[in-house]
């Protein structure tokens, strides 16, 4: 009895769990970049209630009886899906399409990736200006490095290729490329990136080392679109459907724990 | 009238055993591949059943009465292994299988030891060795029984019968196993199953859907009928313990009173 007890509570922790992060990716419908999550759920161990055990017929089973003891989170997967793009009129407002990821520098050696490609010119500290996203951090190019100009530059002038090569006007008006490659790298297993909040994220291990896509031929490459952002790939209506279903297991465990109570109360009441 | 009390509470006891095993599939609604389980019941063999001290047919005693069973245990757990619907997700490494059949994983437990385990859940990842893992890290296995090395810098396809595709050139396969008889599977926990001895392996015929997740075949409108059932069976066989208690409690305190 109390075993099912603890299997019900453990199906409420779960489905607790999993309407976190749906209310997770409604919290983030409009934001630049982001990529909803989704929880995956794996049985807790089973136990034997009996070891001998016969079917209809009366012949003996080859296994014994079990009972599973509830259920556990075991991942919260983020389905990194296209967003759809949106125009913006900015010319530090970048989009990717495909797989690749911007990559970011917190000045303190840390590399961070994000599909937030809402830039803009910063000054830096040697006089010049650096492309950063909007909380700072330099934005880095496809060797690795922080992308400055010298402020001789007219930021608004400046434009790019679909591979992310930075282009500005000569005198006669044509673009000329300026030799920076803005960095796009993918992952193996983008799955497996860890997130940091503010639409950063960090290689693990599980996601694998980041692969350039500057440098790589057997990837696909990523296309960017200048003027463009990525809208966040959060479905409402199938979050909607999600939060129904979670919040209706989590009903349905609690009444299993309110069933295991009542029959415990009438045990309880054999001898009055 | 004592052997009714012990009847009733076997009764309410295997009542007990159903709950916990309606629970747990309650519980696992949203489990990835899971299975739904059920449970038999059984009635304790017949015994026969003897009248005492009874003069009426001289010569014969004890009167046999003909058989009656003294309780109730559980037949058997058995899973109800049809398909569950098909989620999609859209990541390269989540597998999810049609028909009937069985991914093979490679797994280690605390101690070190490593045994071959089924499981429908395809929601694999890779490792930092470019293996092919499950969320926990367990190796899934190709179709000659080895671990899957895959390179990480090249773009992944999984086709319906499980072959993995690296940049346009066949890499490895998944490897896809079926069982003749499926109650020769055990359960372990994890969405794993292991095999007792006497299972004979047979090649499946499901069909692998990269990017999509299998989901729990649990019917919750027919988990919470038996567990109506479950509750008022329970509740009868209390009221029986309660009757019974009561005609004892008569006989104790009021035969032989004037």
């Amino acid at each position: 009895m109390v075993r099912s007890l603890w299997t019900a509570a453990s199906g409420m922790l779960a489905e607790q769990t999993n309407v976190d992060a749906i209310a997770n990716n409604i919290a983030n419908v409009s934001t630049t970049g982001f990529k909803s999550q989704q929880n995956e759920f794996k049985t807790l161990l089973y136990q034997t209630l009996q070891t001998k055990t016969t079917s209809a017929n009366g012949a003996t089973k080859p296994t014994s009886a079990q009972v599973g003891l509830g259920v556990r989170n075991a991942a919260m997967e983020t389905i990194f899906t296209q967003g759809e793009l949106e125009q913006t009129d900015s010319t530090t407002d970048f989009a990717i399409q495909g797989s690749g990821l911007f990559a970011v520098t917190d000045g303190q050696g840390n590399t961070s990736y994000t599909r937030n490609g809402s830039f803009t010119w910063a000054l830096n500290s040697s006089g010049g200006v650096s492309l950063t996203t909007s909380d700072g951090y330099p934005v880095l190019d496809s060797t690795g490095k922080a992308i400055s100009l010298a402020n001789t530059y007219v930021s608004s002038k400046i434009t790019i290729s679909s591979d992310g090569t930075l282009n500005y006007p000569d005198s006669s008006g044509n673009a000329k490329s300026l030799g920076i490659k803005i960095g796009v790298y993918q992952f193996q297993n983008p799955g497996g990136l860890e997130k940091e909040g503010n639409s950063l994220y960090q290689a693990t291990a599980a996601s694998g080392a980041a692969i350039n896509e500057a440098t790589s031929t057997a990837v696909t490459k990523s296309k960017l679109s200048q003027g463009y952002l990525e809208a966040s790939n959060v479905q409402v209506a199938d979050e909607m459907v999600n939060l129904i279903t979670a919040q209706r297991a989590y009903e349905l465990n609690s009444k299993a724990i309110t069933a295991s109570d009542e029959m415990m109360q009438q045990a309880n009441q054999l001898r009055s | 009238m004592v052997k009714g009390l012990y009847t009733a509470y076997t009764g309410m006891l295997n009542e007990q055993k159903r709950m916990d095993i309606i629970t747990n599939n309650l519980a696992n609604t949203d489990t990835t591949g899971y299975k739904k389980e059920g449970v038999t019941n059984q009635s304790f063999g017949d015994v026969l059943a003897y009248r005492l001290k009874d003069n009426s047919t001289p010569g014969v005693d004890p009167h046999k009465m003909g058989t009656m069973s003294m309780g109730v245990q559980l037949g058997e757990t058995y899973t109800d292994y049809s398909q569950g619907a098909l989620k999609q997700t859209g990541n390269t490494y989540d597998l999810a299988l049609s028909g009937k059949g069985f991914f093979a994983v490679q797994y280690t437990d605390k101690s070190g030891a490593t045994s071959t385990m089924y499981t429908r859940d395809g929601n694999f990842g890779l490792s930092k060795e470019g293996y092919l893992v499950t969320q926990d890290g367990d190796f899934v296995l190709n179709s000659n029984g080895s671990k899957i090395t895959l390179d990480p810098t090249k773009t992944t396809k999984i086709d319906s019968s499980g072959n993995i595709y690296q940049a346009d050139k066949l890499v490895d396969k998944v490897q896809i196993t079926d069982f003749a008889d499926y109650n020769y599977l055990q359960k372990y926990g994890e969405d794993l199953y292991s095999t007792a001895a006497g299972a004979s392996k047979q090649t499946s015929s499901a069909q692998v859907t990269e990017g999509y997740l299998e989901t729990s075949n649990v019917q919750t409108v027919s988990e919470m009928v038996q567990m109506i059932d479950i509750t008022r069976d329970y509740q009868t066989n209390q009221k029986v313990i309660q009757t019974i208690d009561n005609t004892l409690q008569v006989t104790a305190n009021q035969i032989g009173k004037l």
